[in-house]
């Protein structure tokens, strides 16, 4: 983990209040950005907003040997500090820490990667399928299935699908017409299949009681305010069925799906 | 020493190397900041809260963020007092800089019951007594309303400290939620305490109109962050001026000017908490811009910075 003044290359708009950012990133020795790690972004002022922004990598291209290579994220506008990011021009200083936390693991071998993803999950969960895919050329698993949700067609990302991947929107305006999880109950994934998701919460817990009736294993990439995001704080607290709590930014924020307890998190 | 400059602060018999530290609860036990910052540079690191059991802490979600500042509702969420001795206070042990453990509890025998443990141990610098946390339900800010209680721990605390030689400071924490702020730093003093420290958070709300309920799960948190620190470097002006023993500021600290003003304000040392989310620099940034004001104005000591005050 570091903190880097780096600066933007580019940014642009993938959907309707939606932007792909990507800004340089040097490597850093073997703590490499990987799917569901994420980066904190200081957005804004000084210390007005006073805490940095979370965000998952949505990709990550290592430079040549001694070069510096290419981060990227994807995000929503949701209030000032994202509203602020969206004004970024290509360019423009960075202020960016990590990598940090702990991101997705692997399939185990034959399995079905069911990639689950809505809203601001979007970026982690295609930078995981482009990943998988590779494993899956290498006969590491099955083809990636990449499944995702929206409210209608405009919040679909502009953004290279990779093969295998659903749209579903609400209103039926752009593919499926259902919410993921109607779409999963009817799909055979042929092989044993392990899900992995990221997205609002309502959805994260469909995906885990689908998990649970398929004993399949479930890595999800939960979201929690953060402060420090390196473990510092307790802040980031995300309760788990046995009681007590995990803590977002070092344990996850990739967890065990089934550890989590979806009805207290809100 | 930097040069001819004593960067050194005493406390009671602890002389602190300089008189930046990082504030309880955000630095954590100093190993989650690394490597981005060397905590061996700072003056002092305060420890997050240790209480006897360990403790779960709030419901989430514990964190939002408001104009310059942050709201928190961690509940003292820590490993508990025989984790932190094995697990926590080998890393701290190893620090140059001073270590000050933020002790807290529900009853005033929790208290002592941490010190008490804490004195049989190697790699302790100071205590700051937690009389001032606004997020639980017992102990916290319930004892730091209290003058009477303040005084009656502060003495207990004093008094149970067993180890020969230089005596570790007892730092008693102060809370801004009161009507008068000196008379509990006066309690402390009467009690024994080597210094105070100011200020602790201010309790705060923020409701989610959208969703017509509070937006961290228990109603209220602390405030924290530039939005308090006018607030701070008042009760530190009030307190330096009705203490005789050291007073610690902080409270929304970020940088040298900030720390400055606290230090003209009568402090003799500072904390730095939330500033050091957003940029972990802000410490070391801190001391060394202490250092060029003290150049520009000849001083040889931090000590002399109050004096400067008009
Ligand atoms: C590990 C992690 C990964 C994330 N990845 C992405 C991503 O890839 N793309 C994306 O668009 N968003 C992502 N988010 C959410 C993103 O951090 C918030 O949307 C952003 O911080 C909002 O900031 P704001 O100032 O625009 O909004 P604000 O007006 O401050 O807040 C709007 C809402 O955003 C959330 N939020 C605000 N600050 C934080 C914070 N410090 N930590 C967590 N949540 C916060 C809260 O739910 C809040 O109600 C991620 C969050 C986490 C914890
Ligand atoms: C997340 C968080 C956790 C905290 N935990 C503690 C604690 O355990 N004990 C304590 O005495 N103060 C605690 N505090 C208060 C800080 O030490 C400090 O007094 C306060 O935040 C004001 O300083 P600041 O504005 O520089 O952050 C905490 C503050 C924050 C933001
Ligand atoms: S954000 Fe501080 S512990 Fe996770």
């Amino acid at each position: 983990m570091k903190r880097l003044d780096t600066t933007v290359s580019s940014i642009r708009q993938v959907a309707e209040g939606y932007y792909e950012l990507r800004f340089a990133w040097p490597a850093q020795g073997g703590d490499e950005p990987g799917p569901g790690r994420f980066v904190t972004i200081r957005a804004g002022g000084r210390y007005d907003p006073a805490l940095r922004r979370p965000f998952a990598f949505s990709d990550y291209r290592a430079g040549a040997a001694g070069e510096g290579g290419e981060a990227a994220i994807v995000f929503q506008v949701r209030g000032r500090g994202t509203a602020h990011m969206a004004g970024l021009r290509p360019g423009d200083s960075l202020d960016a820490l990590g990598p940090l936390g702990k991101g997705f693991g692997r399939p185990a071998r034959g399995a079905r990667p069911v990639l689950v993803a809505g809203g601001i999950g979007v970026g982690p969960m295609l930078y995981l399928a482009a990943t998988l895919a590779e494993d899956a050329a290498a006969g590491l698993c099955e083809a990636p299935i990449l499944a995702m949700g929206f409210r209608n067609a405009a919040f679909a990302p502009d953004i290279d699908l990779p093969a295998g991947a659903v749209i579903c929107t609400d209103d039926g305006s752009s593919g499926f017409k259902g919410t993921v999880a109607d779409w999963l109950a009817g799909f055979d994934p042929g092989s044993p299949p392990a899900f992995y998701a990221c997205g609002p919460a309502p959805m994260m817990a469909a995906v885990a009681r689908l998990a649970e009736a398929r004993r399949a294993p479930y890595e999800a990439a939960v979201e929690q305010w953060m402060a420090c995001g390196v473990g510092a704080c307790a802040g980031c607290a995300v309760p788990v069925k046995s009681g007590g709590f995990v803590r977002a930014c070092v344990d996850g924020p990739v967890l065990d799906g089934s550890i989590v307890d979806w009805e207290a998190s809100r | 020493m930097i040069g001819s400059m004593d960067m050194g602060v005493r406390i009671g018999d602890l002389v602190m190397p300089n008189p930046v530290g990082v504030a309880s609860g955000t630095f954590g036990y100093g190993q989650e900041y690394e490597p981005l910052v060397d905590a061996d540079a700072l003056g002092a690191l305060y420890t997050k809260a240790v209480t006897p059991e360990p403790r779960r802490g709030n419901p989430a979600p514990r964190l939002v963020d408001t104009p310059a500042g942050m709201l928190n509702s961690i509940g003292l969420a820590n490993p508990g007092l025989d984790a932190f001795i094995a697990e926590k206070l080998p890393g701290l042990r190893a620090r140059r800089c001073s270590v000050v453990v933020n002790v807290a509890g529900k009853t005033e025998d929790d208290y002592l019951r941490v010190l008490e443990r804490l004195e049989a141990e190697d790699g302790i610098d100071g205590y700051e007594i937690n009389v001032s946390c606004p997020n639980v339900a017992h102990g916290g800010l319930a004892f730091g309303t209290d003058p009477a209680q303040v005084e009656r721990l502060t003495r207990r605390l004093a008094d149970a400290r067993t180890r020969g030689g230089a005596r570790r400071p007892i730092i008693v924490k102060l809370s801004p939620n009161v009507t008068d702020i000196c008379v509990v730093a006066k309690a402390a003093e009467a009690g024994g305490a080597d210094a105070v420290s100011c200020i602790n958070t201010l309790v705060g709300m923020v409701i989610d109109v959208k969703a017509k309920r509070t937006t961290l799960a228990m109603g209220t948190g602390g405030l924290s962050g530039p939005a308090i620190r006018p607030v701070g470097v008042a009760c530190v002006y009030k307190v330096s001026r009705a203490v005789s023993i050291p007073v610690i500021g902080l409270g929304g600290i970020c940088d040298a000017d900030d720390a400055l003003q606290y230090l003209l304000a009568g402090a003799v040392a500072v904390q730095l908490g939330t500033a050091v989310f957003s940029r972990p620099e802000a410490p070391l940034e801190a001391l060394e811009g202490i250092r060029a004001f003290m150049e520009k104005e000849g001083l040889s000591s931090v000590a002399d910075i109050g004096a400067l005050l008009l």
